[in-house]
């Protein structure tokens, strides 16, 4: 209107960028009579040229930003996108689990859940006819009640289709039946990890494990969890418990295999175990997971400890002797040996001969406040609620007020103090290291545990290595003494207590161990849950005939797996290299 | 004769009419690249969901205890022993020399023709 009466009166064409001179918009409105609508129209234009120039400016802005700033990121190096990108690809919802070299150990499969809208089904019979020749397990009433039921739109009827079976449903073309995506969760090794991990419900909620204790870690990350578990020695050591359980007709056994210098734990294996790929009744006794929940007594295993109050309180000195010859009586109960020396013993030979006397002896002149002070310093009185494992055991362990002379001596060599094998190798671990104690872990290189402390001196540390070393070579764990691997170590039989009663033929026994003595990476510890006597052990149940053995072939087969260096002399090298080409 | 005004009215519908077919083109070619992108990405999800299930089934493969039944079946090696594991040092030839082979002292003639045949 207003270019077309410029253009008539003055015969003038305005191009982009040049304005009418006053003047002539003046004649115009001049004509128009009219001063108030030209102040309105000032305005509204005025209005409209703020509101092109607010979208201009951000189009401009945006543009800017996309070309200039956005487009930095084009240029950033690859590998720190990589990652992100890669896991934000992830098909499912809850993280992989993987070992500690990357092999994957627990993942889940992207699958679909099949269900029905009762609201828009017409035949229900023929539906469910259909539906039972695909699924013959689901049974036909049960689908005519799915199917018709009121009221609500969603009936479940199948979880987790495989492709082939979701593609037989959509072939027969009922509108009423709709997928509903879903992920089932798998455990590719079966059995080795079953306590590790633990397993998850229907509805991919954690029930046990790692799965549950960590459940929020998996479902809110989809980068993978790196455990410090190794497949490989993991297999080796439960194949060792399993071949063992069955020669000694054990109930159980447990073993765990912890790096000395963090606390990671490299294996950890309780036998019987099950499959988490199967749905297991509660309450089953293979989903009891030894290794972090058995509670039990040591027995002499716990000497190792003792020792160590002893050398580190400085009130008793490494050729010290103390009376074994005859038992002792503390306030009411009787310290005897089991096939003991009868004579004074020094302290390595309280440990090689595993003498309660001695231990009993060692631990008076120390007092019991050190002793219950130490056991705290160890970690003895708390449960390990840090370790990331659901199920975790609570020790029993005497208040200071129970806490007698005749508990001071029984707590010397491994009674009255109930801890879980967890527990004992973590503060074994912290004797043998040069003294400090690693809280026990099962994520690869785990920065949110708690720090580590020290617990012994590394004078008192090298001393034990010291003792433990002739353990091994010539006390009751010399069927573990591996050529090469120095390893050191000390055996444990606990009675056990049933009904209020120790039954001497019922044992738990132990074996706790480390490699190579100079320089320890490893501790193992083996524990066997009432082993029999056979005619190889000559009958014999105590730890040296059977947890032993067995110790001693697992390390045999894991060092060079863990790439330990053997001590061989070059000479006898040699004559190995010699041998290898003469055979 | 044409005079300025009528040039420059032609010259900018001509613009108009060429910044509109530009426009459409330049539409159509983004269409048809988004087009192409969602499919690249269905078929990028596709391969991860693949991938993903391979990865699955290439763990349950490569169980230790599976392994090894196998490597018992094909290939006659054994567990290493500790005694296997040693030291350059050991061996009876002197690496530092630009891999040339000298016998080391203290073997015999017999004995270091047959490493020799067995380093080859």
């Amino acid at each position: 209107m207003l270019g077309v009466t410029l253009s008539q009166k003055n015969n003038n064409f305005y191009f982009p960028g040049r304005t009418p001179d006053s003047s002539g918009i003046n004649i115009l409105f001049e004509e128009t009579q009219d001063a108030g609508a030209i102040r309105i129209c000032r305005q509204r234009m005025l209005t409209a040229i703020i509101c092109f120039l607010i979208v201009y400016f951000i189009i401009g802005f945006r543009i800017i930003s996309v070309c200039l700033v956005d487009g930095i990121h084009i240029f950033t190096p690859v590998e720190e996108t990589f990652e992100n990108e890669m896991y934000a690809n992830t098909p499912i919802s809850r993280a992989d689990i993987t070992d500690r070299n990357g092999v994957l150990i627990a993942t889940s499969l992207p699958t679909v859940n099949l269900y029905a809208n009762p609201k828009n089904v017409r035949h229900p019979e023929d539906i469910a006819a259909k539906l039972t020749t695909l699924f013959p397990e689901i049974s036909f009433n049960d689908l005519i009640a799915k199917l018709t039921r009121k009221k609500t739109s969603f009936s479940m009827i199948k979880y987790n289709l495989s492709p082939a079976q979701q593609a037989a449903v959509n072939n027969l073309g009922i509108p009423a039946l709709e997928f509903q995506k879903s992920e089932k969760r798998i455990y590719p090794h079966k059995n080795l990890f079953a306590h590790i991990l633990g397993y998850t419900n229907i509805d991919n909620l954690g029930l046990a494990g790692i799965e549950k204790s960590l459940h929020k870690r998996l479902t809110e990350s989809s980068k993978p969890l790196q455990l410090s578990i190794d497949i490989g020695i993991q297999d080796t050591i439960r194949e060792e418990l399993l071949a063992a359980v069955e020669e000694f007709q054990a109930k159980g056994a447990s073993a765990i295999l912890m790096d000395v210098n963090n606390g990671e734990v490299i294996s950890m294996v309780s036998v019987p175990d099950y499959d988490p790929n199967l749905s297991i009744p509660v309450g089953n006794h293979s989903l009891f997971n030894f290794a972090t929940q058995g509670v039990y007594e040591a027995g002499s295993v716990f000497k190792t400890f003792n020792t160590a109050i002893g050398l580190e309180s400085k009130k008793v000195r490494i050729h010290d002797k103390f009376d074994a010859t005859k038992p002792i009586k503390v306030q009411g109960i009787t310290v005897s040996d089991y096939r003991g020396e009868n004579r004074w013993l020094s302290v390595g030979e309280i440990l090689i001969y595993s003498s309660n006397i001695g231990s009993a002896q060692l631990i008076s002149r120390v007092g019991k406040e050190a002793q219950r002070q130490f056991l705290i310093n160890m970690g003895f009185s708390q449960p390990l609620s840090d370790f990331e494992t659901y199920e975790k055991g609570r020790p029993l362990f005497p208040s200071k007020k129970n806490w007698r002379d005749d508990t001071m001596a029984t707590v010397s060599y491994g009674y009255g103090i109930s801890i879980t094998p967890l527990h004992l190798i973590s503060a074994f671990s912290s004797l043998i290291n040069g003294g400090i104690y690693h809280y026990p872990t099962i994520i690869k290189d785990n920065t949110a545990t708690q720090p580590a402390r020290r617990v012994i001196s590394e004078h008192t540390s090298k001393d034990m290595r010291d003792l433990l070393r002739d353990v091994v070579i010539y006390g009751s764990a010399k069927k573990a003494n591996i050529p090469g691997y120095q390893v050191i170590g000390k055996t444990g039989t606990a009675n056990k207590l049933v009904e209020g009663r120790y039954v001497d033929k019922k044992v738990i026994t132990s074996f706790v161990s480390a490699f190579p003595k100079d320089n320890p990476q490893y501790a193992l510890l083996v524990i066997m849950d009432e082993p029999k006597g056979n005619k190889k052990t000559w009958g014999f149940v105590t730890s040296g005939w059977n947890a032993v053995p067995v110790g001693g072939k697992i390390i045999s087969q894991i060092a060079p797996q863990l790439n330990i260096q053997t001590d061989f002399d070059l000479d006898v090298q040699r004559q190995h290299v010699r041998a290898a080409f003469v055979h | 004769m044409i005079n300025t005004k009528t040039a420059i009215t032609i010259l900018w519908f001509t613009l108009t009419c060429v910044i509109c077919f530009g426009s459409f083109v330049l539409k159509n070619q983004v269409h048809d690249l988004e087009t192409e992108l969602s499919k690249i990405n269905n078929n990028i999800q596709k391969d991860v969901k693949t991938i993903h299930i391979l990865k699955a089934e290439w763990s349950h493969l490569n169980n230790p205890a599976r392994l090894k039944k196998l490597a018992a079946e094909h290939i006659s090696l054994n567990k290493v022993r500790a005694e296997q594991i040693i030291n350059y040092s050991a061996l009876p030839f002197q690496y530092e020399n630009g891999g040339i082979d000298i016998p080391a002292s203290g073997i015999n003639n017999k004995e270091y023709k047959k490493l020799v045949k067995a380093e080859r």
